[in-house]
């Protein structure tokens, strides 16, 4: 009984419903971060990015009575925006996911090269700016899945919540789009694969 | 690979790959992951592992475009003025839609009843035991009485909400 007195997302919410004054305010603050950080990476464009955040923030406020709990508030809010940015993407005809060969990224599984000063590649600017590029060429949702697991450190199972995927649909996903970015590492290094 | 061949399941309900070179590559992954995360010394590390951990680094940047600064009092206040607004139009809206439903069954009913009632309408009516004038008569008051009732209750309540909107 304590523990749900004391929850953090239960006072939110029963703050945010009581329509106490910047209980709401609050909630945007706490949550904007995730949900650009979902819509940027889902459709790229900035301005139709801050526009679907809006929409997001407004449906939450909309449709909060209807949260029971089931999980947490940001799993929640995070699905609320995944959602939109999908359907924006599906009314823009774009597609979600690339059907490149498996094959090409995954005969790098077994050849790497032993020379590789991490530290000096770092500091290579030119490199670095390789990398961001082919993280920003991955497909909307391999983009989206690296930056929930990287960036906002939530779990597989919480991305699963936010996603609607299967844990091991993710894990696909996250291995081949890693793996594919460690073959832009490899080309710019000049390892032969 | 597919998710096909990933029948073990691991911790959290994760199935691990059943191709053991992926699954190794998979932990290397996750060990950059993991060691970039927390900072950890990389000294150890091989060479996959370094050049996971450098992936990792540029993961972790955010993106450099960000929201207003303002972005959360606005929204608070668009969402918070008008909220019984949609409400509202949501409702009258549902309404109007079971309105219309309601009067396209009522005007189906008349229409059968007009077209094929001569054929059925005999038969029931001889079941039926023979009412007097004066019952029909209080019954179809007594009808009269629940529709008006129901109208005006319908009106009243548009005429309550129409302020809002």
């Amino acid at each position: 009984m304590d523990e749900i007195r004391s929850n953090p997302d239960r006072e939110l919410v029963d703050a945010v419903l009581a329509k106490r004054p910047g209980a709401f305010e609050r909630l945007i603050r706490e949550y904007q971060g995730l949900c650009w950080h979902i819509i940027y990476r889902m459709v790229r464009h900035p301005e139709d990015a801050r526009d679907l955040c809006q929409d997001t923030f407004l449906r939450v406020h909309q449709c909060l009575h209807q949260y029971r709990y089931e999980s947490a508030l940001k799993s929640w809010i995070g699905r609320v925006a995944y959602t939109i940015a999908l359907r924006h993407l599906q009314h823009k005809r774009i597609a979600l996911v690339d059907n490149t060969d498996d094959n090409e990224d995954y005969a790098l599984v077994e050849n790497i090269s032993d020379d590789f000063d991490l530290e000096s590649a770092c500091a290579d600017e030119e490199t670095a700016q390789h990398l961001h590029a082919a993280i920003e060429a991955l497909p909307p949702l391999q983009r989206t899945l690296l930056t929930l697991y990287y960036l906002e450190e939530i779990t597989i199972p919480e991305i699963a919540r936010i996603t609607g995927l299967a844990s091991g649909t993710i894990k696909s996903h996250l291995f081949r789009s890693r793996l594919r970015l460690r073959g832009v590492l490899e080309n710019r290094t000049g390892v032969a694969v | 690979m597919n998710h096909h061949d990933m029948n073990q399941v691991g911790d959290d309900n994760i199935p691990h790959f059943d191709d053991e070179a992926r699954e190794r590559e998979w932990l290397a992954q996750e060990r950059a992951m993991r060691c970039e995360r927390l900072h950890l010394d990389c000294a150890s590390d091989d060479a996959r592992v370094q050049r996971y951990r450098m992936l990792a680094r540029a993961l972790r940047k955010a993106p450099q475009k960000s929201l207003p600064a303002d972005f959360a009092q606005r929204i608070a206040a668009q969402a918070t003025s008008a909220p019984a607004g949609n409400v509202i139009t949501d409702t009258r809206f549902e309404f109007i839609l079971i309105a219309a439903i309601g009067i396209m069954l009522v005007v189906a009913v008349v229409a059968v009843i007009t077209l094929y009632g001569d054929a059925w309408l005999p038969s029931i009516n001889a079941m039926l035991p023979a009412p007097s004038a004066v019952a029909s008569r209080w019954l179809l008051a007594f009808a009269g009485c629940v529709g008006l009732s129901w109208l005006l209750a319908q009106w009243q309540s548009l005429a309550r909400e129409r302020p809002l909107a």
